[in-house]
């Protein structure tokens, strides 16, 4: 049954979640193109004294990108199920209802997934042709905080959408738009080396609190 | 699940309920700006939000008379008026020699504990150029010295074998603890790097005609360095300040390798912003803490000659943040001004008045939910939340209402 609830994940995600991957690779295949012009143009012992000692990122445009990933994910896959309270079809299968979402919710979270690994294996990899380790594992830990965040906001999101009541909608969007903040504190490259491991365990936290909007649909807010 | 909303909830509003706190309560401390007088030999300070120049005993100058009192700090002013003294305490006062000697250091405590880039330019010290010149490729300090030019990101094996030996003979003890020098080309010339290396020795390394010269400099007993900031001053009588893990602050001399130190206390660089003004004949040392300002002047010989001290109220001593600590039990931020690093910096509230508060909140929730007619026995944990977390916890459990256990 599992399979057929995966099934109809991927049938609402596809193109989205391979159109949101399509246009991050390319992205990022334009941003490591403008870092080779920039190294042809400014040459690299001021590519790299810029980023060491003036705090350049050629990477920030990909600050909110994956940001834009979760919210993306997040619509397409609970948007149509609230319209009509779909979901409410959903609980009818020959399956536990909160299984049936936590089904939906991995599928949802390993598609992000898949999509910000072969991000951050193509940043890492391009990286490594023009940095060594010491500079490539700093850009890595600026990056991780905006992945984090990609997943946050997929979990907020799906955690809005599935609560029944506007009101509440709201007060939620209020806490998880300051609580996404957090992700986004300072730009410094390396800044967030002591945080990292707080935000990963805060955003697997999030991950299962989307139970708690989805009694309430169920109960048509009890 | 409930239980993680909340703690998402309160987290959140820890972090930003006392932003939004201080964003429109708080208020600007009043610093003063306070320099040694060689012409009164004693400090002389500007307080620069009421436009008062006065001295330690409280006598009122007027800015002209306060400038004149800072020859060496206002000399073009001074020179401009023409009122600029020929000569202080029998020093001729020579403009070239007030320019040698004038120096500005400043150290944020934010600046010690922030990210370290690890690879660093080692310029070449003797170029026979005008100016300086960016070398093509970096070096980092691991198990060896490499080197890794910045076009291909290769390294550069023979340079590399070549410092790692030079270093390797002279005592050096791979890795590196601490690396300092100025990785820039806007200085008046080069002098390499200060290191620390993993026993605690110092070193100074640069590059001479392509070749490394590797100094190990004599450090006195039991003195562990934990940052070093080198300087580029024009009088080129010291290559560095150094702050070791007692807060002692030394320099280290440019004639001879000689480490001074500076009998100076109360600082602390954890929390502590420290600058040093120098001049002709004295050096200001000012620490500036949280709450107060030290005032140090040494003379050429760095001696001390005189010490001030002044406190200003902090929002801690404000009647905001008696306010602030009756409200919220605790603060959380992403930030400090002490850091670079993002860290969960938590900071409970002064005293315990917020208890008072916290049983208030506690018993408006007990009234509403027995209004409400839900069974009490299902919502204790509300009740011991808003206990402890105070306001955070009440707004938490409203924005998500335990549903769950009616």
């Amino acid at each position: 049954m599992w399979k057929s609830v995966f099934y109809k994940e991927w049938l609402k995600i596809r193109w989205f979640i391979v159109g949101y991957t399509l246009l991050g690779v390319l992205g990022i295949g334009y941003m490591f193109l403008a870092l080779k012009h920039s190294f042809a143009f400014t040459e690299g012992e001021n590519m790299w004294h810029l980023a060491l000692f003036q705090g350049h990122q050629f990477y920030s445009h990909f600050k909110f990108v994956p940001l834009a990933g979760g919210l993306t994910i997040a619509f397409t896959q609970y948007l149509p199920e609230t319209i009509n309270k779909r979901l409410k079809l959903t609980f009818h299968l020959p399956l536990a209802e909160n299984k049936i979402l936590l089904i939906m919710q991995a599928f949802g979270a390993c598609s992000l997934l898949v999509s910000f690994l072969i991000f951050f294996g193509l940043f890492t990899g391009f990286s490594l042709i023009y940095f060594p380790v010491q500079m490539v594992s700093n850009s890595l830990i600026t990056i991780s905080p905006w992945m984090l965040a990609g997943f946050a906001a997929y979990f907020i999101i799906v955690l809005i959408i599935l609560e029944p009541k506007w009101i509440f909608r709201f007060c939620y969007l209020l806490i998880g738009g300051f609580f996404m903040t957090i992700y986004f504190t300072l730009d410094g490259t390396a800044a967030y080396s002591h945080a990292n491991s707080g935000l990963f365990i805060l955003t697997v936290l999030l991950s299962v609190t989307f139970v708690f909007s989805a009694y309430r649909f169920r109960k048509g807010e009890a | 699940m409930w239980y993680i909303l909340i703690f998402i909830g309160v987290l959140t509003l820890a972090i930003f309920l006392p932003k939004l706190y201080w964003i429109a309560f708080e208020k600007p401390p009043r610093k003063p700006f306070i320099l040694y007088s060689c012409v009164n030999n004693e400090f002389m300070i500007h307080r620069i939000g009421e436009r008062v120049w006065v001295d330690t005993k409280g006598k009122q100058y007027s800015r002209e008379e306060y400038e004149q009192k800072l020859p060496m700090m206002f000399y073009k002013q001074l020179l401009a008026s023409g009122s600029m003294p020929d000569s202080i305490r029998g020093t001729a006062l020579d403009m070239h020699a007030i320019l040698r000697e004038k120096s500005f250091f400043r150290l944020k405590a934010n600046e010690i504990d922030a990210p370290r880039p690890e690879l660093y330019p080692l310029f070449e010290s003797r170029t026979g150029r005008a100016y300086l010149e960016l070398p093509e490729d970096f070096f980092r300090i691991t198990w060896r010295i490499e080197f890794i030019e910045a076009t291909t990101n290769k390294i550069q094996e023979e340079k590399s074998q070549l410092f790692s030996a030079a270093l390797f003979h002279n005592g050096f003890s791979f890795p590196a603890k601490f690396i300092s020098g100025l990785p820039t080309f806007r200085k008046s010339c080069d002098e390499g790097y200060l290191i620390v290396d993993s026993k605690d020795q110092l070193f100074h390394l640069k590059m001479i005609k392509g070749k490394p010269f590797v100094k190990k400099i004599d450090v006195p007993e039991g003195v562990k360095f934990k940052h070093i900031s080198c300087v580029d001053f024009n009088n080129k009588d010291f290559y560095a300040y150094l702050f070791s893990d007692k807060n002692e602050i030394y320099i280290l001399t440019q004639a001879n390798y000689k480490l001074i130190n500076w009998a100076i206390e109360g600082y602390d660089p954890a929390n502590c912003d420290l600058k040093i003004f120098g001049d002709l004949l004295n050096y200001t040392v000012i620490i500036e803490a949280n709450d107060h300002q030290k005032a140090i002047a040494l003379d050429k010989q760095y001696e001390i000659v005189d010490t001030y001290t002044e406190k200003w109220l902090v929002k801690e001593d404000m009647q905001e943040d008696w306010i602030f600590a009756s409200l919220f039990p605790a603060q959380l931020s992403m930030t400090s001004d002490n850091s670079k690093f993002i860290r969960f910096y938590f900071t409970p509230s002064k005293g315990f008045d917020w208890i008072f508060l916290n049983l208030l909140l506690v018993a408006f929730h007990f009234i509403w939910l027995l209004k409400r007619k839900t069974k009490l026995k299902s919502h204790l944990a509300d009740l011991g939340i808003v206990g402890i977390s105070g306001i955070y916890g009440l707004i938490a459990i409203h924005l998500f209402q335990n549903k769950f256990f009616d």
